[in-house]
């Protein structure tokens, strides 16, 4: 009878924590910022900081859900919107993620962030498709949605987000360019990417297979390494076992793969990626790898969360798509 | 009768054999269809990477081996390794001597493992649940280990450790792959030649017996969970080795590449059943999978339906020969 | 402390949550005797000797072994002072070898290395002091029963024990086993070891028992020495009343043929049966181990695959591709292994008695009539007189008869007309057995087939009006239970075909 207790008690805890699976992660400091007032996640807005546009005395709810709570591209997402935060001080902000990429567990938290009285939220969706229904609800309730990173398929006040398609032509168009500086015309191109759902990261490949059209290269069948570093490196050294003369990064993880393979086999493979590390600039400075698309995620909730307090406070909002852009970054 | 066939069937008769020998073909045949889809797959680079791929693999397959054999499961294998990937990572990061870092990973992932097997063993606790909750845990540390980001590049301090590690070679054969050899001869010895092992399949095979016989079944449960830990521990380090940096999704679904070696190789979940050898079957299997359909331009939809009929039929081929041999008694 | 005695146990008392297992129990036994300990089940005897063996712990009482007193028995104290208990479930792992079933948990070690040499070398020489012809590298799982009951014993006995506890040994031997295992229990018992000997067949008591200590309830009764002729004193002492009839006969007027059983062939063991079962009357299957019968009521009962034959059940040919089939026709079968292939005993009582009735007890979209099942239930309860706490419990709480009565009851709520039993009172007490006769005795007076197999002769001779005997997969001889004899059975069952012509 003991032994059934405890085990039905464990249960509840590991089903707990896996529904906590959407989870709220007291918004963490970055890492140089002196200013230690970031509030714990329950306390309202305590105006530490000089504070410029505290309306009287109202402090906004607003959410931000990403895709997961691992990956560097959302931790700093969140704290460019802790930034916004602290200097409008009339927020009350918190962060939601699953434990990992799941449709499933992102409609949990959106229904969450409804239930927890959210007036407005930032959202990654993880799919076009998956969560127009919760969206349909929140904003029947009155919430803002405002799109940082992708997109979904329902309407909302402004999205913020890395044009994915054009930031992957142009990594195609570096590596061409530095492929025929090397006088290399034709040869096989490796694409490590995630997975076949993550919309960004398709949406980059497209771009920059389409970079390619008319040119005298191949494109290999694409390989997926879940932006796990360790799985990218093998799908990177197994493209350069087959003679490829460029592979490209769809991620951070899938990048860093890529450059280690390349740094392992000392050939002159070019090496384009996605995202920004102090592993990957380490890798691009070393000479493995040609350049990476640093995204903005920093600015995307920056002005996400300037823009939901603008809806909130019935201001303008600005233009409906933002290109938060992205800077090639080489070697320095 | 020749001394050539007594060989043979001195191999026939060791227990599992007949699975092992099963899988061992298909993993031949497999290994041919590829190198004709595309001979670049014979290349020698190919055959070292291939190797060093297969590797982690058959290490984590080793732990859930262990486990499995003693009629429990170890869920908790995949997120351990991750923690060993950030902790090592972190630890470097922070300036410490690789090797320490490395012996404080190790202790760290230990603990798991006792509290795997006390969680089962002593409470328990029914090993799915338990090592479920383990898994959580263990990935959580992961996370919090540095604050919830991927570290830093581990430095060119930690090159040597690298190279341990993955990137060196000795007599032409990667590092990784003599490391899971080396330990797959200890734990192959040890499980097959020691008191320990012995009393692994015994209480997997019926633990009242075991009991009865003066099995401790607590510190062999344990036992089990610590070498699985331990290999965790050794692939996480692989990993932070890999990358150069430590990531917390790390060995995400590992457990479940785990289980499949295991079970392609022969041993049951059931329990009292398997040898190592397996293992080293149905893991090259997998990573041969991997790399073969690679090379072979499949797109990624076959390939995981590629895997899972593979798993099938090799757990199918197992049954069927296994309903045979403990047939009906006669009265 | 009497100087002979190697054993005693005084006032011991052991309870369980809310039972009484052991109250104000002595027990004594002597160097080189065989003290038979009987009781029903229930009485207490398991509990005793798993408290002496240091499986269990005692609440109260004094445990003296060769003259000290010991305060708290393990199983590994047991060992050292050389106590070794044969468990009447066996207890072995599957899927290692025989030696290292005999070595398991006091392996041999040479520089951390197992000496597996060593230990079949070992074992073989343990194996062949006992007369059993097995090679020690032998997988256990792939014994018959009988084989790996023989292996537990050489388990045992490889430890040089002094004090051999040995709990139903024989339930699943054949004869010549038997008598190797007596042959044994003899030569250890002139070594000067002192044996416990638990068993409910009576009959064997004759060939090796010095002593009979009896229990009932969980008390003491009395401890006297053997004599077969004060059979009837000793089964009334552990009953607690007289019992007029061991086997209990009903004489029935034979009716129409109700099973007919023509060309039954189903691999080795069952070869070209015939039989006939009328209305009234019990057939009783007798033979030795080996000689196909379980292997026939399971090829008729459809749960093995046979390569031809027909059954016919009131004169109209049924085709029997599996169980459910039988089950539906009417032929049902209670089997031999009740715990493994009789009941879920993990499931209530209550559960049992209504899986193979579901179709019976279900509405059309499949829901369960609750109150339809707590009526079959009852009835099953009250007409077979059930001694449970309540229908909810776990069929594996039951003892031995009252599991065998659930295992028959689920078949008797759905008027079947051929019920099949398979060792029917195998590890059940005498006054269960009984009931168990006056169950099938009942069957017979309703007009229900009855088929029996067994390896008890004198139950088959007592219970049966006629007697099949099997040999090697054939039918070799038939008798009427008048003129029945045990070597005339004997006879049959020994007759096997001769090879050389």
């Amino acid at each position: 009878m003991r032994r059934k207790l405890m085990t039905a008690v464990l249960s509840l805890g590991v089903i707990a924590s896996m529904c906590a699976g959407c989870s709220s992660s007291a918004p963490k400091e970055a890492a140089t910022t002196a200013a230690t007032t970031a509030p714990a996640a329950e306390t309202t807005a305590a105006p530490a900081a000089e504070t410029t546009a505290a309306a009287a005395g109202e402090t906004y709810k607003v959410y931000l859900i990403t895709m997961d709570q691992m990956d560097q591209h959302w931790v700093t997402v969140d704290s460019g919107a802790q930034k916004a935060v602290k200097e409008l001080g009339n927020v009350d902000y918190k962060w939601l993620a699953p434990d990992v990429k799941d449709d499933a567990k992102q409609i949990e938290c959106i229904n969450n962030a409804i239930a927890g009285g959210a007036q407005a939220i930032l959202l990654a969706a993880n799919g076009p498709d998956a969560v127009t229904e919760s969206l349909k609800e929140a904003v029947a309730a009155g919430v803002k949605i405002v799109y940082v990173d992708s997109a979904a398929s329902y309407p909302a006040i402004q999205t913020l987000a890395t044009d994915n398609k054009a930031a992957g032509k142009t990594a195609g168009e570096e590596m061409i360019t530095a492929l025929k500086a090397a006088g290399i015309e034709e040869g096989k191109i490796g694409i490590v990417n995630v997975n076949a759902a993550t919309a960004s990261t398709v949406a980059r490949e497209e771009g920059f297979r389409s970079a390619f059209e008319g040119t005298g290269f191949t494109l290999l069948e694409t390989q997926y390494g879940e932006g796990d570093a360790a799985k990218s490196k093998d799908i990177a050294a197994n493209y350069i076992t087959q003679g490829v003369v460029g592979i490209f990064g769809a991620n951070e993880g899938s990048t860093v793969g890529a450059g280690n393979a390349i740094q392992e086999a000392g050939e002159t493979v070019i090496g384009v990626g996605f995202d920004k590390s102090d592993m990957i600039m380490q890798l691009i400075n070393d000479g493995y790898l040609l350049a990476t698309m640093a995204q903005n995620p920093d600015v995307m909730g920056y002005e996400g969360m300037k823009t939901a307090v603008n809806a909130l406070s019935g201001q303008d909002t600005g233009a409906e798509n933002v290109d938060t852009g992205v800077s090639v970054i080489s070697k320095q | 009768m020749n001394k050539k066939q007594n060989g043979w069937k001195r191999i026939l008769a060791i227990r599992g054999m007949g699975q092992v020998i099963t899988v061992g073909i298909g993993l031949v045949v497999m290994c041919i269809v590829f190198g004709i889809i595309n001979p670049t797959f014979f290349s020698s680079k190919n055959v070292a990477n291939l190797l060093r791929q297969i590797a982690p693999i058959l290490l984590i397959g080793i732990g859930q081996s262990y486990v499995l054999i003693t009629g429990n499961i170890d869920l908790s294998i995949g997120s351990v390794v991750g923690m060993s990937c950030m902790i090592s990572a972190t630890l470097m990061t922070k300036g410490m001597n690789p090797w320490v870092a490395v012996v404080i990973t190790l202790i760290c992932c230990l603990i798991v493992g006792v509290v795997n097997g006390g969680l089962v063993a002593k409470c328990k606790l029914p090993p799915f649940i338990a090592t479920l909750g383990t898994m959580t845990i263990a990935r959580g540390i992961a996370q919090i280990v540095n604050n919830n980001y991927n570290t830093d590049a581990i430095g060119d301090k930690a090159k040597v450790f690298r190279d341990f590690f993955y990137y060196g070679k000795v007599a032409g054969i990667y590092n990784t792959v003599l490391i899971a050899m080396v330990l797959w001869l200890v734990f192959n010895f040890l499980l097959s030649k020691t008191r320990t092992g012995r009393h692994i399949y015994a209480i997997g095979s019926n633990i009242e017996a075991s009991k009865l016989s003066g099995v401790n079944i607590i510190l062999t449960t344990t036992k089990a969970y610590l070498v699985s830990a331990f290999c965790a521990c050794v692939v996480g380090l692989v990993i932070c080795a890999t990358s150069g940096m430590g990531t917390m999704d790390a060995g995400n679904s590992y457990e479940m590449y785990a289980v499949a070696a295991s079970v392609i190789g022969g041993v049951s979940t059931l329990g009292g059943q398997g040898i190592l050898i397996g293992t080293v079957i149905g893991a090259s299997i997998w990573g041969v999978l991997q790399n073969g359909l690679q090379f072979a331009g499949a797109p990624v939809a076959i390939r995981n339906i590629v895997i899972g009929v593979i798993v099938v039929v090799s757990v199918l081929i197992d049954v069927i020969v296994r309903s045979g041999r403990f047939s009906k008694k006669s009265h | 402390m009497d100087s002979q005695n190697i054993v005693e146990i005084e006032h011991m008392m052991k309870s369980f949550p809310g039972v009484k297992a052991l109250d104000d129990v002595s027990f004594s036994l002597r160097a080189g005797e065989v003290m038979a300990l009987l009781g029903e089940n229930g009485a207490g005897k398991s509990t005793l000797m798993k408290i002496l063996s240091g499986v269990y712990q005692k609440d109260e009482g004094i445990i003296r072994v060769f003259d000290q007193e010991i305060r708290e028995m393990t199983t590994q104290k047991a060992t050292e002072l050389g106590i070794a208990i044969i468990h009447q479930e066996l207890n072995m792992c599957q899927h290692l070898s025989v030696a290292e079933n005999i070595f398991l948990g006091k392996e041999k070690v040479k520089n951390l290395m197992l000496s597996q040499k060593e230990m079949n070398q070992e074992a073989a020489a343990i194996l062949g002091r006992l007369n059993i012809d097995l090679d020690p590298a032998t997988i256990v799982g792939s014994l018959a029963v009988s084989k790996q009951q023989m292996v537990e014993i050489a388990k045992a006995l490889s430890v040089n024990a002094k004090i051999l506890i040995m709990d139903e040994p024989t339930s699943a031997l054949t004869s010549k086993e038997i008598n190797d295992l007596f042959t044994i229990i003899r030569k250890l018992k002139s070594e000067g070891c002192g044996i416990v000997y638990i068993s409910h067949r009576l009959e064997e008591l004759k060939h090796i028992v010095d002593r009979v200590t009896i229990m009932r309830d969980g008390r003491y009764i009395t401890a006297i020495d053997f004599d077969q002729n004060r059979m009837d004193e000793i089964i009334s002492h552990m009953v607690g009343r007289e019992i007029k009839e061991k086997f209990p006969r009903v004489t029935c007027r034979k009716g129409k043929k109700i099973l007919e059983v023509k060309n039954l062939n189903a691999g080795r063991l069952v070869r070209d049966i015939n039989l006939e079962l009328y209305e009234g009357e019990i057939v009783g299957i007798a033979g030795l181990m080996g000689a196909g019968r379980t292997e026939t009521t399971r090829a008729i009962f459809g749960v093995d695959e046979k390569q031809s034959g027909q059954i016919f059940l009131d004169g109209r040919e049924i085709r029997i591709h599996n169980a459910t089939d039988a089950i539906e026709a009417g032929i049902v079968l209670a089997p031999e292994d009740r715990k493994k292939d009789g009941l879920c005993t993990k499931l209530s009582i209550r559960d049992n008695i209504a899986l193979p009735n579901l179709d019976i007890l279900c509405s059309r979209l499949g829901v369960v009539n609750r109150k339809k099942e707590q009526e079959m239930t009852r009835k099953a309860v009250e007409s077979l007189r059930i001694k449970l706490a309540s229908p909810d419990a776990d069929a594996g709480s039951l003892s031995g008869g009252n599991q065998q009565k659930v295992v028959v009851g689920k078949w008797l709520a759905r008027d079947s007309r051929v019920v099949i039993f398979d060792e029917p009172t195998r590890g059940i007490d005498v006054a269960a057995k009984v009931e168990i006769y006056h169950l099938m005795n009942e069957l017979k007076k309703q007009g229900i087939g009855v088929l029996f197999v067994s390896s008890e002769m004198p139950e088959i001779m007592g219970i049966s009006d006629r007697i099949l005997v099997m040999c090697d997969g054939r039918i070799t001889g038939e008798m009427e239970a008048a003129g029945a004899t045990q070597d005339k059975i004997l006879k049959y069952a020994t007759q096997f075909e001769s090879k050389i012509s």
